[in-house]
C-alpha cells in the first residue's frame, strides 16, 4: 500500500504530512513540538466540523485524531472519520486518547482508524507510529492488543479467514504486543520478518473493524475502563 | 375436624377428643360461634411443627400477647404430659401442648398466667416431665418469679375445662426459645366466647423483665392485632344477635367490606414507607398495585351495596354506573392537574439529583485535582516531583472517572493495578498494566501477585525505564509478564546470595505449583510467571 498522494503539495521524500485534531490547544502545540523533523504538520483542528474542513482541504497522509471532540453530533473522533470517508478522503487516521476506555477505542477503530495510542506516548514513539500508519500499517499499543485479546478471546483460533476469530499466529503477535514488545522485537521473538508482523497486525485490525461479532460492541460497552 | 384444632385442644385440656368435637359442633349451631372459634384457633395457635421450627431457629424476636376480651376470672392452665405431647397429634394443638413437640428433650413444666389486665404469660424452668399448670388470673406481674414456678408445678394436677391459656418453655433442655401461649375461654354459658391468645416466641433472656413485656406487646405484629380485632368484633356481633338484638346484616356487611378495603389500601402506605426506609425501591410493586386495586374494589363494592341497601341487583348496577360516571368525570377534570403536578415533582427530583452530583464532583475535584495543581506549581523546578504528582493524580482521576463499581477489588487484575500504582509512585517510572481476563484472589493468586510485584520493583529499580505488565488469565492457566526495556543484566553475574529473584519469585511460584523464568538481553528484561489453575470440581 503506497501512501504517496498526488494531491499533496510538494514534500520532501520520506516526510509525512499530518493534521492534528484535538480540542486542547496546549496538547496540539505540545504534539507539534514532539513530532520529529520528518513530520510536516499541515494544520490543526479543534472540533468535528473544523476537522472535516481542514482534512478535506489539506488531504494529509495521516490525521492524529483525538477520540473525544466537541461539535458534530457528539460522535467525536469516530464521527470525523465517518464524515471524511464519506467525502472520499485518502488520509489515514491514528487515534489518540487519554480515556483508555474500551468503548471509545473500539468505536474509533471500527470507524476506520488504523491505530490507537495513548497521549502519554513519547515524541520518538509518536513519530514512529505516524510513519507506520502512513506506510499503510496498523499501530497497536499494548493496551489495544489487550482489548483485542479480551474481545476475541485468547483461545479461539480461526480456521481459514474467519473474521470473528484470530489465527494462532495473530494471537501470538497480539500477546507479544500486549506484553510490551515492539514489532521488531515481536518479529525476532517469533522468528519472522517485521513485514510479516505488520501483515498480521493489519489482519487483526481488519477483523476488529469488519467483524460482525455482536459481542465486540457489547463487550466494549460493558468494559468501561481498562 | 379439619386442621387438627380439636385434637390439639383435647390434648391440651386433657379430655377426650370427641368431647371437644361435640362441643365445637354445639357451638357452631350457636349462631356459628364454633366456626369462629375454630378458625381463630386455627390461625393463631401454631402447629407443633411450627413450634419445632421456631425452637430450632431460636430467633423469635417478639412475643405477643393480646388480651382483648379476656375474662379476668378466667382460669388458665397449661402443661402437658410429656408422653401425651409425644403422641401422633398433628396439625394444630392447644398452646400448652406445644412444648412437648418443640423441645426434643421432652417437656418441662410450665406455667401460664393470665394477668388481670389481659394477659401475661410466663415461662419458668422447672423439672422436666411434670405436668403443671397454674391458676393464673389476676396475678401480679411479679408472677414470673421462680418461686411461683415451684407453686405451679405443684398445682399441675388440676385441670380446668373452661379455659386454656398458657405458655411454656422447656426448662430441662435449656433451650431458650420462647413461649407459645394461647387461651380460649369457652364460657360456661356455652354461647359466648372470649378469647385471649398468646402467640409467637421470644427469647428466654429478658423473660422476667417487665419492660421487655411492654415492648413485646407494642412491637407485636400489627396484622395479628387487626385480625384479632376483626374476629372479636365478629364474635361480639354474633353474641349480640344471640342475645336477641336484631342485627342489620344488610348494613353491617357493607361496612365491614368497606373497612377491609380501606385497611388494605392504607396498609400500602405503611408498606411504601417501610420500603423507603429499607431503601429497596420498586420491591413488591406488583403486590402493592394488587393490594391497592383490591382495596378499591372492596370499598366501591361496599359503598354500593350500602347505598342500595335493598341489595337488589338492578339498583346496584344502576348505582355502579352512576358512580363510575362521576368518577370518570372527576378524573377527566383532575387528570391534567395531576399530570402537571407529577411532572413538576419529577423535574424537581431530577434537578436535585443533578445538583447533588455536581456538588459531589466539585468536592472531588477540589480535593484532588486542584490540590495537585497547586503542588505542581510549587514544585515547578523539580521535574521528577512534577511528573510523579501528575501521574499519581492521573491515575487517581482515571480510577474515579472510569472505575466500574461492580469490579471486584479482590481480583488479581485490580491487585496488580494497585501494586503498579504504588511502584510508579515510589520509583517514578510508569508501570502500565494490561489485563486480559481476570482471576479471583486465592492463596496461589496472591503469591503470583507478590511475585509480580517483586518483578515490577526490580524492573523499576534497576532498569529505570517504563515497565509493561501483562496479565492473561485463561481457564487453565494464569500468566503474568513483567517487561522493561532497560539495559538488561547478566543472569549468571548475579551473586547466589541475592535473594530477590530466587526467593521472592522462583521459590514463591514453585511453592504454589507455578513456575517462573527470566530472560534478560540487550532489548531488556522480562520475567514470566505461570500459575496453572486447578480444575474446579464445581465447574
Amino acid at each position: 500500500m503506497d501512501s504517496d498522494n498526488p494531491r499533496v503539495h510538494e514534500q520532501a521524500p520520506g516526510t509525512v504530512s499530518v493534521v492534528i485534531v484535538d480540542d486542547h490547544g496546549i496538547f496540539r502545540s505540545g504534539l507539534r513540538a514532539a513530532l520529529g523533523a520528518v513530520i510536516d504538520v499541515l494544520g490543526e483542528a479543534a472540533t468535528v466540523e473544523e476537522a472535516e474542513t481542514v482534512i478535506t482541504a489539506t488531504a494529509p497522509d495521516v490525521v492524529l485524531l483525538d477520540v473525544h471532540l466537541p461539535g458534530g453530533h457528539g460522535g467525536g473522533g469516530a464521527e470525523v472519520i465517518h464524515r471524511c470517508v464519506r467525502r472520499g478522503t485518502t488520509s489515514r487516521f491514528l487515534a489518540l486518547s487519554v480515556s483508555d476506555s474500551a468503548e471509545d477505542v473500539v468505536a474509533v477503530i471500527r470507524a476506520g482508524a488504523r491505530g490507537y495510542v495513548t497521549k502519554t506516548i513519547s515524541g520518538p514513539e509518536i513519530t514512529d507510529a505516524v510513519q507506520r500508519i502512513a506506510s499503510g500499517d496498523a499501530v497497536f499499543s499494548p493496551r489495544l492488543a489487550g482489548f483485542v485479546l479480551d474481545a476475541f478471546g485468547t483461545t479461539s483460533v480461526a480456521v481459514d479467514d474467519e473474521l470473528d476469530r484470530l489465527s494462532a499466529r495473530e494471537l501470538e503477535v497480539m500477546r507479544l504486543i500486549a506484553r510490551g514488545y515492539s514489532y521488531k522485537e515481536t518479529a525476532k521473538e517469533l522468528f519472522i520478518s517485521v513485514k510479516t508482523v505488520e501483515t498480521h497486525v493489519s489482519a487483526v485490525l481488519r477483523k476488529l473493524q469488519l467483524s460482525s461479532r455482536h459481542e465486540l460492541t457489547r463487550w466494549a460497552t460493558e468494559r468501561k475502563l481498562l | 375436624m379439619i386442621a387438627g384444632v380439636c385434637a390439639g385442644l383435647a390434648v391440651h385440656l386433657g379430655i377426650s377428643r370427641s368431647w371437644v368435637r361435640v362441643g365445637m359442633v354445639i357451638l357452631t349451631f350457636a349462631s356459628g360461634a364454633g366456626i369462629v372459634l375454630y378458625a381463630w384457633l386455627w390461625i393463631f395457635v401454631p402447629t407443633a411443627a411450627d413450634r419445632a421450627a421456631e425452637a430450632g431457629r431460636k430467633s423469635g424476636p417478639a412475643a405477643f400477647m393480646h388480651g382483648v376480651g379476656a375474662d379476668p376470672g378466667l382460669l388458665t392452665r397449661s402443661g402437658d404430659r410429656g408422653g401425651n405431647a409425644g403422641h401422633g397429634r398433628a396439625g394444630r394443638c392447644g398452646p400448652g401442648g406445644m412444648h412437648g413437640r418443640g423441645v426434643p428433650s421432652g417437656v418441662s413444666a410450665s406455667s401460664g398466667s393470665g394477668a388481670s389486665s389481659g394477659i401475661a404469660g410466663s415461662v419458668l424452668p422447672s423439672d422436666s416431665g411434670i405436668r403443671s399448670g397454674i391458676v393464673g388470673s389476676a396475678l401480679p406481674s411479679g408472677l414470673h418469679a421462680p418461686s411461683r414456678a415451684a407453686g405451679s408445678g405443684s398445682t399441675g394436677g388440676s385441670s380446668t375445662p373452661d379455659g386454656v391459656a398458657g405458655s411454656s418453655i422447656p426448662g430441662g433442655s435449656g433451650v431458650p426459645d420462647g413461649i407459645m401461649g394461647g387461651s380460649t375461654g369457652t364460657g360456661s354459658a356455652g354461647s359466648t366466647e372470649t378469647a385471649t391468645h398468646a402467640t409467637t416466641t421470644r427469647p428466654a433472656v429478658g423473660l422476667l423483665d417487665p419492660d421487655a413485656w411492654r415492648d413485646r406487646t407494642v412491637s407485636a405484629g400489627r396484622r395479628e392485632i387487626l385480625f384479632g380485632t376483626a374476629m372479636l368484633l365478629a364474635a361480639a356481633v354474633l353474641v349480640v344477635q344471640l342475645l336477641g338484638v336484631d342485627v342489620n346484616w344488610g348494613f353491617l356487611v357493607p361496612i365491614a367490606v368497606v373497612a377491609t378495603g380501606a385497611a388494605l389500601a392504607w396498609s400500602q402506605l405503611d408498606e411504601v414507607r417501610r420500603a423507603r426506609v429499607m431503601n429497596r425501591a420498586g420491591a413488591g410493586r406488583v403486590g402493592g398495585t394488587l393490594r391497592l386495586l383490591a382495596g378499591l374494589v372492596l370499598v366501591i363494592a361496599g359503598v354500593l351495596v350500602a347505598l342500595s341497601s335493598s341489595g337488589s341487583w338492578t339498583l346496584t348496577v344502576a348505582t355502579l354506573v352512576a358512580v363510575l360516571a362521576v368518577l370518570a368525570g372527576v378524573g377527566l377534570v383532575l387528570a391534567p392537574w395531576g399530570l402537571k403536578f407529577w411532572r413538576d415533582l419529577e423535574t424537581e427530583r431530577a434537578g436535585r439529583v443533578r445538583e447533588t452530583e455536581r456538588a459531589e464532583m466539585a468536592a472531588h475535584l477540589h480535593d484532588s485535582v486542584l490540590q495537585t495543581l497547586a503542588l505542581i506549581q510549587n514544585r515547578a523546578d523539580s521535574e521528577t516531583d512534577v511528573l510523579r504528582l501528575a501521574r499519581a493524580q492521573e491515575r487517581e482521576l482515571r480510577q474515579w472517572l472510569f472505575a466500574d463499581p461492580a469490579r471486584d477489588p479482590g481480583s488479581l487484575a485490580e491487585r496488580l493495578r494497585v501494586m503498579a500504582g504504588e511502584i510508579e509512585d515510589r520509583y517514578g517510572h510508569p508501570v502500565a498494566v494490561v489485563a486480559v481476563g481476570d482471576a479471583v484472589l486465592g492463596p496461589a493468586e496472591d503469591a503470583l501477585a507478590q511475585a509480580a510485584r517483586e518483578a515490577m520493583v526490580n524492573a523499576a529499580k534497576h532498569a529505570g525505564v517504563a515497565v509493561s505488565v501483562y496479565l492473561e488469565a485463561g481457564p487453565e492457566i494464569v500468566e503474568v509478564f513483567v517487561r522493561d526495556r532497560g539495559p538488561g543484566f547478566d543472569l549468571s553475574a548475579v551473586p547466589a546470595d541475592r535473594l530477590g529473584i530466587r526467593e521472592s519469585i522462583h521459590s514463591r511460584m514453585a511453592r504454589h505449583g507455578g513456575s517462573s523464568d527470566l530472560r534478560s538481553d540487550e532489548d531488556g528484561t522480562e520475567v514470566r510467571l505461570r500459575l496453572p489453575r486447578p480444575v474446579r470440581s464445581d465447574a
